[in-house]
């Protein structure tokens, strides 16, 4: 099943006439892929109450980074500090190269629930779609992850995979991509959709993600995980809005 | 039984019927899209992946059968190992194709951002490896899984045939069992040294495979043995009108979000397990398959149309076009992935493709029948059928 992934030959014409998301130019992102339902309601009360935000990052060697500064969640941070000067943001990056979704829930009870954060941002999906692991025990894996999150307080923004030109046509993302949609729309959770994202970006020619020259690699990462941590800001605090 | 036994007559719904499976298949192939929210999965629980399983179980009774009638058990059973070995090259075949595409990608996406993601080639570390487990059909990545089922599916048809013509119903009920012992006590085949399992579980599909077997082989010596009647046939096309509304309301929810989807909560995660074959999917396809059996019937004038012709090949050639489809769709893939491919261009893709299809499909047509003409010598030798 492919059903919610629109794809970006879809999204263009949709989104042509729409506004956009405050950014710059080249790393701007149509609404559809930023604004979701207000569904982290108790981080938007601490963000209105300048109450401290612990936000923990779980996730994979994309979320993990090459260095602490030049991973997104160091630009979330930044980002969600500039947005809220008055409130205390700490973002722990918990993430490790190389682990399924099994592996990460195996890690929550040490890494996540013992910094009592307000916010969960999970990403995850790349190894078990290039692991070809069974779609079914991903998403149960995922609804049990998402249950054990809710019920230590804390919520959720889940995150699926990067996007490639290059590894769409090796890596079977689509179902696990399916299942990791569908749990986010039946479990309520904010679900920030990094790969049409990129797909957008290297569509509309901002990023261009395959023959990269060597020497370009490293500034093409962080520019593109700057842009990246932006978006996910807006998004975060687009869910946390209060009412209607 | 001995003397000759009257030939049943080629029903071509099961044909058609493939056909649009194979080409279902080849367009839900191609990853993000956009036509693959026309296919059948769109409205039912299951997808073309049953339809086809189903379809070749029935027509390798309806052929290999007749051939165990008339030829005895160890031609029918070198017949269908004749047919595995095709199958076999034709895999090989994939996996030199994905081999190829794994090494260009990994070259083009030399990038620090893509650590995991280049694990899809941890393989080419040790090709020798990978080639013995390619050749042991235990290494099924992207698109190598659906022929290694179809392979194992017929490389132990023999046995169901012996037990076929033991009694009609014997590989059903020996099948039904595996089926729910392998759903309860979680049976897979595994894929080593990965741990993963088949993305198709044989020991799962099999009983799909084995209920056409059971109904092809009941159109040979005419006993059918599933219910009949119409209040049947009516109530199972309710319950497949009743799936699709269901189905389609997720369609257009996944779609449209403020679509809501019927039932979500309660049956999705349902139909989601393909590797095993949820008993969800299966009955989906069953009501699906009564319901079609009732709607259209073997003499239906739309069959002989033109319009259906080009179906009716492609699902005569199933097993060429099979592989050709599944050949086109990484193609096609491959094209939107390097041209950046709107909506009309994947359109273009899909009826490229669709076209590519019929083509091959009307060469092997004219091929097997330019090459069937009656000769003196050969005309008492009747034709045996295409499985």
């Amino acid at each position: 099943m492919r059903l919610l992934a629109l794809t970006t030959g879809f999204l263009i014409p949709l989104v042509a006439g729409s506004a956009w998301a405050q950014a710059p130019a080249h790393c701007a992102a149509p609404r559809e892929l930023v604004e979701d339902e207000p569904r982290l309601p108790a981080l938007a009360e601490r963000f209105r109450d300048h109450q401290p935000v612990t936000i923990v990052v779980m996730g994979g060697a994309s979320s993990a980074g090459t260095t602490p500064d030049s991973g997104y969640p160091h630009f979330l941070e930044l980002a969600l500090k500039g947005h809220h000067p008055d409130t205390p943001i700490a973002v722990i990056n918990r993430s490790v190269a190389g682990n399924t979704a099994e592996q990460m829930v195996e890690r929550f009870p040490k890494d996540i629930y013992p910094n009592q954060p307000a916010l969960v941002v999970w990403e995850t999906g790349t190894v078990d779609a290039v692991r070809g692991g069974d779609v079914d025990s991903f998403a149960n894996t995922l609804t049990e992850g998402v249950e054990a999150i809710q019920s230590h307080k804390a919520e959720l923004v889940l995150m699926d995979m990067q996007y490639n030109p290059g590894t769409v046509s090796v890596i079977n993302f689509q179902p696990y991509l399916d299942a990791l949609h569908q749990t986010a729309e039946l479990q309520g959770v904010t679900l920030f959709m990094r790969f049409d994202m990129m797909k957008y970006w290297s569509e509309a020619g901002a990023f261009d993600f395959i023959n990269v020259p060597r020497e370009k690699r490293a500034t093409l990462a962080r520019e593109f995980y700057e842009c990246l941590g932006e978006r996910l800001a807006d998004a975060i605090d687009f869910a946390a809005r209060i009412g209607e | 039984m001995t003397g000759p036994i009257p030939r049943v007559p080629r029903d071509l719904r099961l044909d058609f019927f493939r056909g649009l499976s194979l080409f279902f298949i080849f367009i839900d192939h191609i990853p993000e899209n956009a036509l693959a929210y026309f296919t059948l999965r769109s409205i039912a629980f299951n997808d073309a992946a049953e339809v086809f399983i189903f379809i070749s179980g029935y027509t390798a009774a309806l052929v290999y059968g007749q051939s165990l009638r008339e030829n005895g058990a160890l031609f029918a059973t070198a017949q269908i190992y004749r047919r595995v070995w095709q199958l076999y090259v034709a895999h090989i075949f994939l996996f030199v194709i994905f081999t190829a595409e794994v090494s260009y990608a990994i070259l083009v996406v030399q990038n620090p951002m893509y650590t995991e993601e280049m694990g899809v080639g941890d393989f080419l570390q040790e090709p020798h490896l990978a080639v013995i487990r390619a050749l042991m059909l235990a290494f099924q990545p992207m698109f190598l899984d659906i022929l290694p089922l179809y392979i194992v599916l017929l490389a132990s048809f023999p046995l169901v045939l012996i037990l076929i013509s033991r009694h009609r119903l014997l590989p059903l009920a020996a099948s039904a069992l595996i089926y729910t012992l392998t759903l309860r006590q979680g049976w897979a085949l595994h894929l080593r040294p990965s741990h993963n399992v088949w993305f198709f579980n044989p020991l799962a599909w099999q009983f799909l495979f084995v209920i056409g077997a059971t109904a092809g082989y009941a159109r040979i010596n005419g006993f059918w043995p599933f219910p009949t009647g119409k209040w049947f046939s009516r109530a199972a096309l309710a319950i497949t009108v009743l799936i699709a509304v269901i189905s389609f309301s997720w369609t257009l929810h996944w779609v449209f979000d403020p679509f809501p989807p019927l039932l979500a909560k309660q049956l999705w995660t349902h139909t989601l397990d393909k590797t095993n074959l949820a008993p969800l999917r299966l009955f989906s396809f069953l009501v699906l398959a009564l319901a079609t059996v009732y709607l259209v019937r073997p003499e239906s004038r739309f069959l002989r149309s033109r319009w259906a012709r080009p179906v009716i090949i492609c699902g005569q050639q199933s097993l060429y076009i099979f592989c050709f489809g599944i050949l086109l769709s990484v193609l096609g893939h491959f094209i939107l992935a390097e041209t950046a491919g709107g909506f009309w261009r994947q359109v273009g893709v899909n009826v490229v493709g669709m076209s590519a299809m019929i083509g091959v499909a009307l060469v092997l047509d004219w091929y097997k029948t330019a090459s069937r003409r009656p000769r003196p010598d050969r005309s008492s030798i009747p034709a045996i059928p295409s499985e």
